[in-house]
């Protein structure tokens, strides 16, 4: 929090991510209209990624909407900013909040990262236990899921592309405009499934859970309104 | 020439194989009295196949269940201490290929189609036969079937030397089917060649309809080539957003 005096001015902050090795997300950071321009921003920004040092952070993520008023991006100062800091643009998800507006995922190395790094493959069975409307967004969902460790006496089964037509045929029923899914880079089982149904690969955040262990996106657009836009 | 262990990693605890040696080995110490000669003979000769005894009037009861016993007994310390080795190094693999309930299907498949192979050879043989060989056969040929190229340490007197399996195994199949064809007229004990030939080839057959391509998905010696990653199907410029 930017104070001065007794005035709140802006905010700021971050949450680390469970389960992964020093993963930080940067919370939205405000600033007071009247205040911008000045450099407190930066200063504040600044600030946090200092701290964030002191924690021995690995690496750190921020969200940016590209959301338009009046024709002028709201965000692209912030987005200037982030990449002022060394924030590189790693995944880019289209339609994101909403119809035409989308999601940019930047993130920020603190320490330097292998690409020689290779996690090991795994086939652990996940299957699908739940799906909701993603915070902060007009339609865009995304299904919850489980990994059970071993493949057991009779071997399989992973989801299928039938599972995926169950959850696919439950968003369209509550009226959902789009489909994220998220999943760690070296599970070899999930590529097919998802090719099958018609999911497109949108990006990866590198070395999110943990150096060479990266986060792979994926969208499937329910109307095809996507694809008619492009 | 011994092989010592192979290069194939390790995926789930092969529970079946452990369970299959462990049957093999308490019906050695238990039913065949521990290697004791008179135990071992008797045990032999209660357990063991005899063809000629399945095709007669003369005897109504257990003689079927000979098929699957004789799979169980062993004849000496070194039989069953080779067999188990050999189920020990490969079993693991192919559990790893189909799952443990599929293993044990397909391990008593394969011996059950050894057996039948010693039997056609000589259906009017008394002599018992005894050993997991014929279904260890069938490891051996599923074996090669899924991982031909898969380096095996063999000790050869006191060398290590490491071959791919095609090698390894093609050379034991070539003993088998020599010994094979040059006992026919023969008489008397022995290793069973056909019961061996026949369950190798029933193992490199079966595994066709037993592996799942879903557990070999990225296996690192599943195959002749290598395959391609599953994840490069998103390379595909239709299928990015």
């Amino acid at each position: 929090m930017l104070v001065d005096d007794e005035t709140v001015l802006g905010i700021s902050g971050y949450r680390e991510v469970e389960n992964c090795d020093g993963t930080y997300y940067l919370s939205w950071t405000y600033l007071d209209e009247k205040y911008r321009g000045q450099g407190l921003g930066k200063k504040m920004l600044g600030n946090v990624l200092d701290r964030l040092r002191e924690l021995d952070a690995r690496k750190i993520f921020v969200k940016v909407s590209d959301y338009q008023e009046d024709g002028i991006s709201i965000y692209a100062a912030a987005l200037s900013m982030y990449k002022s800091f060394g924030f590189e643009v790693e995944v880019v998800g289209e339609d994101f909040y909403d119809q035409g507006e989308s999601q940019t995922i930047l993130g920020l190395e603190f320490k330097p990262q292998s690409d020689e790094i290779v996690v090991a493959d795994e086939k652990p069975v996940i299957r699908f236990n739940g799906l909701f409307e993603i915070a902060e967004t007009d339609g865009a969902y995304t299904f919850e899921w489980i990994v059970e460790k071993s493949t057991g006496l009779f071997g399989k089964r992973s989801f299928s592309p039938e599972d995926l037509e169950v959850g696919i045929g439950s968003v369209k029923e509550q009226g959902g405009r789009k489909i994220f899914l998220t999943f760690p880079s070296n599970l070899v089982l999930i590529h097919r499934p998802l090719q099958a149904v018609g999911f497109k690969y949108v990006g990866q955040l590198r070395d999110y859970y943990e150096e060479g262990l990266h986060e792979l996106h994926f969208s499937h657009d329910l109307e095809g309104v996507g694809e008619l836009s492009e | 020439m011994l092989p010592v262990r192979d290069d194939n990693p390790q995926v789930d605890t092969p529970i079946a194989t452990y369970v299959l040696i462990g049957l093999n080995v308490l019906a050695w110490f238990f039913l065949q009295g521990f290697g004791d000669e008179q135990t071992l003979r008797s045990s032999v000769q209660q357990f063991g196949l005899k063809p000629g005894e399945l095709f007669s009037n003369e005897h109504y009861t257990g003689q079927w269940s000979e098929l699957i016993s004789s799979m169980f007994m062993h004849g000496s310390w070194m039989h069953i201490i080779g067999n188990m080795w050999f189920l020990w190094i490969f079993g693991d693999n192919i559990e790893d290929s189909m799952g443990s309930v599929r293993f044990v299907v397909f391990y008593l498949l394969s011996g059950l189609a050894a057996a039948a192979a010693q039997i056609v050879s000589d259906t009017s043989s008394m002599i018992p036969m005894v050993g997991a060989s014929g279904a260890i056969g069938g490891v051996m040929g599923a074996y090669i079937v899924l991982y031909p190229k898969v380096k095996v340490h063999m000790l050869v007197f006191i060398m290590i030397i490491r071959v791919p399996a095609i090698a390894m195994l093609g050379y034991w199949m070539g003993v088998q089917l020599i010994g094979g064809v040059s006992s026919i007229g023969a008489s008397g004990g022995g290793t069973a060649f056909w019961a061996h030939v026949g369950g190798f080839a029933a193992g490199a057959i079966l595994v066709w309809f037993f592996k799942d391509e879903e557990m070999l998905l990225n296996h690192p010696y599943y195959g002749w080539k290598q395959r391609a990653n599953p994840a490069d199907i998103w390379q595909d410029p239709s299928n990015r957003q």
